[in-house]
């Protein structure tokens, strides 16, 4: 019933033995204590608080087994800011108040990252599409919108200067 | 709510080894778990209780998008995220990115497979009804080795039945081949976008240069008998001009008759057939475009 | 973090990001859940499958058995050990049926949900399969799930013992006797017979609330000191008496802890409920720390569902619309009314009380009743009460102006309380403010007259554009003057400032925010009173071992209660400050003679004189030798703010949205709302929660229903069938406040806001559809507003038409 598994946890390896029916978010948050990844839901998946990457991409990670991540990379919103340094996303986010109560933050951070990675100058209709998988209960969502937004302008603005 | 004990899991490399372990290797209550988008909610809630757990993960070449003599074929383990962004699509096939790219949520669509899909066939699913409206073919293999193609016709059943036997794993999906000047699209209506389906509908439609329809595949989802094609729509299609509003009207009116939509939390019978002639209307008219050309997907 | 000391001073009203949102968006948070104790048992609640049925027979045995348990309980076992609610802590001071009730099912269930065992194990998996292990047997009863049948003669009966199911009754004017009420009822009766038009309608508003993302919880550890339990909460210090009081636990050994971070609240996170209770007891029990994480489907099950109010509303008017009389029978329904401080009914019957919400109404005959049914009792939800009331009474008012053939703006316009103070017919005191200025505001920004030419264009186009208006005149804070009858708590805001030697300001307050930005707000108010920065000041919140008494954080009350209480503590310690640096200057003088600012403490007429912030707190606190004649050292001081009147909040609220009358589908075009929230802290914080209420509101109104079957199974207790807007079924809301002004009775003239936000919603979003679809004659009184219901409306319209 249990099992040894190595996953990276914001490029750190962990080495845990686990049952196989734990789920990677209480992995993440029992298990190697990182708890800024949060839970909504009972099994149907649907709130996105739990958002972390698996690889790079955006998964819910109440809907996976910690087993199934063995071998491979998770980036949790932990893993966002630098050196003490926030994101541009993050940045944005307090800048637009874009969170009230924040329970819903990590997983609309952790989902954005990479949305506008795939998507670098997304219209207004795109980004609300974005975010269907992350409920947000406080915002009304105006400002998350507003934040994604801005962060979008720097991160072209970052980009054009690196290419300079 | 957490999943109930489970005591093997495994994550087989390769098809015949996963086909081994789920006849039998893997013992009586193994199951596969491919993107778990459905799965771990019935393991969650203990719905289901599997000993063993068989992931599909590792095994590579069931992801991929591919061409052959025929046509497309797409690996069972090809994400939602993944077709719904693959430009190579052709209009004969768009409805499966219309559908794939409206499954749930980008994290859904990051993990929920095509063949999970099919092999769940759940009531409120969206990839059912649509590899039904495009003929595919399911290609299904087991521990011997034997291979078999089932069309989805065949395969797709009541809700949560399908007629993979339990020793089978889905191996791909293959569609085509279509004929020249074929389009096709998918749309669905749920309370709150992108939500299940409440009613939802797959049109393909191979049209002249005339732009008149020559053939019609109609096909509903969102039934408790399961998803549907309706050969009334579908004749009612034949001989449609493009733009013909009329006359798809009148299609639709058949698709709507035919629909025994039975009343639920989120629209009552009645309206449920509202919404197909507008979701219908909507679909018809895109897949005459990508027919012709006109739009991409 | 800090200080490089700013040189405005003026934080209040200043965008001041957020001091919570470094750690909140780095995940450093720290939430019911992330709070761990080694050797923690978990328990999982076992909730009754069945509405209404007797118990026969428990079996722990299996789930005993299973390795990891350590206890499992039910109702038989801890109805001797502990007391049961009532409290008369926790019991507000109207006269009602209160049903008796323990942490578990005692006897028989009463609805689909409720807690019957518990199972306590190491782990939270393993509690989860022992919990499957417990078998229960019921014997069905009878199941009454709607309120109107509840009241009927003969209906099954929900809590043994009562007559009736009714819960709670009450009539809003009239007097009180039979007699005055029936003789007021008569002048109501020849008001209506008078008057021009009178509507009679009834309006249905669903049952749904505001749940919050973070479910609730309680953890709780038993030592010498006694207990101490976090609990998801918005008033630990009401949890902590009342603890105290059921568990027989003297109130020096119970300390409640709100966690620092809370994922949301709504007021769901406001009554004393059962769960907690079990966990402490359990705690004690087992002389080990207990921990109970509520899982989404126990939260939707049993809490968080608000609303599900009817009102049957007579409302006369005269010819130019002013609003002669109204009457209201409502009715609500409550569940079983087992919760601590607002046993559900309080909601209703604070609604009914503020049904006339802006309007000069001068005869009113308001009267609710409250019945008992096999569901999970109210518990409050953001626009406390009033959501159902709000709907039906602009939705009427609506109505009246089409009769009439008045523009709706103009009617409501006509009758909004013209001057203040002005007190209801139901007793509620309307303090200050221009309601006339904020609602015109409103038409303004919607361009009323434009958009009227663009409705008329768009409907020979084809195109079914409406525009909707209401109006909410919502809490300010609750006073003592309210809440002490209301839910026997005492309404003022508490608040201990502390300067510290470094000229650092420590901040404690003993309400509980979960999402509000009190750290920033209050730092802003302390900032701004000391001329230092925001960044010195620091906030602690919601433990009863270090905060003043406060009833918590509801209805408002952070921007006029607490805010208030926070600004007057500065003021007192900035008196004592300029006193000290006047007697240490040797300078005759009075302390408004000295500023506070930079960072400095000085003489206004010559800022040469003068001492930094730090060092004058460091000569009072460390030094305190040679202070003026009779003062005391130190710097804390604690204030209890009351203002001298009950104080309100108004708003005025535009929806426009375009219908496509074939299918009822419509969509938000635009969301407009004018507030008047005095002088505003933080206008971002302040645009966050108008944003987030509206939505809710929106919500509420547009996807969110509980559903509950004829046998009472709740078919709605997972995300996935309680439907919450996503960022794509919203639009932008838009929010105004520049037609708000200075509130007359707090320190700062500063408004509480927040909670009635998404009071008006309703009204406008249903108003705006049928005004689209005017020339169709359709009347929604019905919420949830969905395109099914607009759909079939149209469709009879049109087959009664032939
Ligand atoms: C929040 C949310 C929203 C959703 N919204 C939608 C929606 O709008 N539309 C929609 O269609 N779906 C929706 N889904 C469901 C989603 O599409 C699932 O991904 C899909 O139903 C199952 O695919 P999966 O890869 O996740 O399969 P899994 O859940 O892993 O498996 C499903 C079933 O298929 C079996 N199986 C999987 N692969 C194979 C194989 N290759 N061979 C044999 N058996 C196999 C498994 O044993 C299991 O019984 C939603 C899910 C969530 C969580
Ligand atoms: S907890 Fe994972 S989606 Fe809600
Ligand atoms: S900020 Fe509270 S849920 Fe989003």
């Amino acid at each position: 019933m249990k099992r040894a598994i190595t996953i990276t946890v914001n490029g750190q390896e962990h080495e845990e033995m686990v049952e196989n029916r734990l789920l990677l978010v209480d992995f993440l948050r029992d298990v190697i204590n990182l708890t800024g990844t949060h839970v909504g839901c009972s099994f149907e998946g649907v709130c996105g608080a739990c958002t972390v990457h698996l690889d790079g991409v955006p998964v819910k990670s109440c809907l996976m087994l910690a087993v199934q991540a063995d071998g491979r990379s998770i980036t949790t919103v932990e893993g966002l800011a630098k050196n003490g340094v926030l994101s541009i996303l993050q940045q944005s986010f307090t800048e637009h108040h874009a969170l009230q109560c924040g329970y819903c933050t990590s997983g609309i951070l952790m989902n954005a990252t990479e949305f506008l990675q795939s998507n670098p100058s997304p219209s207004e209709d795109e980004i609300r599409a974005s975010l269907i998988g992350n409920i947000c209960r406080c915002t009304g969502y105006v400002h998350i919108v507003a934040a994604i937004k801005t962060a979008a302008q720097r991160l072209a603005a970052t980009r054009l200067e690196v290419a300079k | 709510m957490f999943p109930a004990p489970i005591l093997e899991y495994f994550r087989p490399a390769s098809v015949g080894e996963a086909t081994r372990l789920l006849s039998g290797g893997a013992g009586e209550n193994a199951h596969i778990i491919a993107g778990g988008q459905s799965l771990m909610q019935a393991i969650k809630s203990r719905l289901i209780s599997p000993d063993a757990l068989i992931d599909l993960q590792d095994i590579k070449a069931l992801r991929s998008i591919h061409f052959d003599k025929n046509g497309l074929v797409i690996g069972a383990m090809t994400s939602y995220a993944d077709i719904a962004s693959d430009k190579r699509i052709p209009a004969a096939f768009a409805a499966l990115c219309d559908a794939a790219g409206h499954v749930g949520d980008r994290q859904v669509r990051n993990r929920g497979t095509i063949g999970g899909s099919l092999c769940w066939n759940y009531i409120a699913a969206c990839l059912p009804p649509t590899c039904l409206g495009l003929s595919a073919t399911l290609e299904l293999q087991n521990a011997a080795g034997r291979r078999r193609m089932v069309e989805a016709r065949a395969f797709l059943k009541g809700p949560l039945e399908t007629d993979r036997s339990s020793d089978e794993l889905l191996i791909a999906i293959h569609l085509g081949p279509a004929a020249a000047r074929t389009g096709s699209a998918y749309r669905k209506w749920g309370l709150v976008t992108d939500a299940l389906p409440v009613v939802n509908i797959c049109v393909s439609l191979e049209v002249g240069a005339d732009h008149i329809c020559r053939e019609a595949r109609v096909a509903l989802g969102a039934r408790s008998e399961g998803p549907t094609r309706v050969e009334a729509a579908e004749l009612a299609l034949r001989g449609v001009r493009k733009g013909d509003v009329r006359a798809i009207d009148a299609a639709l009116d058949a698709a709507a008759e035919a629909a025994d939509y039975q009343s639920d939390l989120w629209a009552d019978a009645p309206y449920k057939k509202v919404l197909l002639r507008k979701i219908g209307r909507e679909a018809v008219t895109v897949a005459f475009a990508r027919a012709s050309g006109e739009v991409g997907k | 973090m800090n200080a490089h000391i700013r040189n405005e001073g003026d934080w209040v009203g200043a965008s001041v990001n957020r001091k919570e949102d470094r750690r909140l968006t780095t995940g450093q948070g720290q939430y019911f859940a992330d709070k761990k104790i080694p050797g923690t048992l978990h328990l999982v609640f076992v909730r009754s499958q069945q509405a209404h049925a007797r118990i026969v027979s428990i079996n722990t045995d299996a789930a005993r058995a299973l390795k990891g348990v350590v206890a499992v309980v039910t109702g038989a076992d801890i109805r001797t050990q502990i007391k049961g609610l009532p409290q008369p802590v926790v019991v507000p001071s109207f006269a009602a049926n209160y049903p008796d009730f323990w942490p578990l099912a005692v006897d028989k269930v009463k609805f689909h949900g409720e807690p019957v065992a518990a199972v306590i194990a190491r782990d939270r998996y393993v509690a989860e399969d022992a919990a499957a292990l417990v078998e229960i047997v019921y014997d069905p009863l009878p199941v009454v799930t709607d309120m109107e049948a509840a009241l009927a003669e003969g209906a099954p009966i929900v809590h043994d013992g009562w007559a009736s199911n009714e819960m709670f009754a009450m009539n809003y004017t009239g007097g009180g006797t039979p007699e005055s009420e029936a003789a007021h009822a008569r002048k109501v009766d020849e008001a209506l017979a008078a008057a021009a038009v009178v509507i009679r309608r009834r309006f249905r508003v669903h049952r749904c609330g505001v749940t919050p993302l973070e479910p609730r919880g309680a953890m709780a550890t038993w030592d010498d000191d006694g207990l101490t339990a976090w609990i998801t909460t918005q008033r630990p210090h009401i949890d902590r008496l009342a603890l105290s009081d059921v568990l027989e636990i003297p109130s020096d050994k119970v300390r409640v802890i709100a966690p620092r971070d809370q994922g949301g609240a709504f007021g769901v996170k406001a009554p004393f409920y059962r769960e907690p209770i079990l966990v402490c007891h359990m705690a004690r029990v087992l002389g080990r720390p207990v921990r109970w994480l509520e899982t989404r489907e126990e939260h939707l099950m049993s809490v968080s569902q608000e609303r599900d109010q009817i009102h049957n509303i007579e409302i006369g008017a005269d010819a130019s619309g002013r609003i002669v009389a109204l009457r209201d029978n409502a009715i609500a329904d409550n569940g079983d009314g087992c919760e601590g401080v607002y046993w559900g009914f309080v909601m209703p019957f604070f609604g009914a009380a503020v049904l006339t919400n802006a309007y000069d109404i001068p005869l009113c005959d308001i009267r609710i009743r409250v019945a008992c049914t096999n569901k999970a009792v109210l518990s409050p939800a953001r626009s406390f009460g009033a959501f159902a009331a709000r709907f039906a009474l602009d939705r009427a008012i609506d109505l009246l102006a089409r009769e009439l053939k008045i523009d709706p703006a103009d009617v409501r316009r006509r009758n909004l309380i013209a001057e203040l103070p002005y007190t209801t017919a139901t007793g509620v005191h309307h303090d200050s403010g221009d309601y006339a200025k904020v609602f015109d505001h409103l038409t303004t920004l919607v361009d009323l007259k434009g958009f009227r030419a663009e409705q008329a264009r768009s409907r020979a186009e084809g195109r079914h554009i409406g525009i909707g208006f209401s109006v909410g005149a919502e809490l300010s804070g609750v006073s003592s003057a309210v809440l002490v009858s209301m839910e026997n708590q005492p309404g003022f805001g508490a608040a201990t400032v502390r300067v510290d030697p470094r000229g650092k300001v420590q901040v404690f307050e003993g309400d509980a925010p979960q999402g509000q930005g009190h750290e920033t707000s209050m730092a802003q108010v302390v900032a701004q009173e000391f001329g230092i920065h925001p960044a010195d000041v620091s906030l602690t919140t919601g433990d009863t071992g270090t905060t003043p008494f406060g009833s918590g954080t509801i209805g408002a009350r952070g921007g006029s209660y607490t805010v208030s209480a926070v600004a007057n503590a500065c003021r007192a310690l900035k008196s004592k400050m300029a006193t000290v640096l006047l007697h240490d200057l040797k300078v005759e003088g009075v302390p408004s003679d000295v500023s506070f600012r930079d960072g400095r403490v000085f003489l206004t007429a010559d800022p040469t004189q003068g001492k930094n912030f730090a060092a004058l707190a460091e000569r009072i606190v460390m030094a305190p030798l040679g202070l003026p004649a009779g003062m005391q050292a130190g710097l804390d001081q604690t204030e209890f703010f009351e203002a001298d009147v009950p104080m309100l909040t108004f708003g005025a609220h535009a929806a426009i949205v375009e219908v496509d009358p074939e299918t009822g589908i419509f969509k938000i075009l635009r969301y407009v709302a004018s507030d008047d929230f005095g002088t505003v802290i933080n206008p971002i914080v302040v645009a966050g929660q108008v944003h987030g209420g509206v939505v809710q509101g929106l919500s509420n109104t547009m996807f969110e229903e509980f559903v509950y079957d004829e046998n009472g199974q709740q078919l709605t207790a997972t995300l996935e069938n309680y439907k919450i807007a996503n960022a794509a079924d919203m639009i932008n809301i838009e929010s105004h406040h520049e037609a708000g002004s200075a509130c007359p009775h707090t320190p700062l003239g500063s408004r509480g806001l927040g909670e009635g936000i998404p009071g008006p919603v309703p009204a406008a979003l249903t108003n705006a559809v049928c005004d689209a679809l005017a020339p169709f004659g359709i009347e929604v009184n019905r919420l949830p507003l969905r395109p099914n219901t607009i759909w079939r409306l149209l469709q009879d319209k049109a087959a009664s038409k032939g």
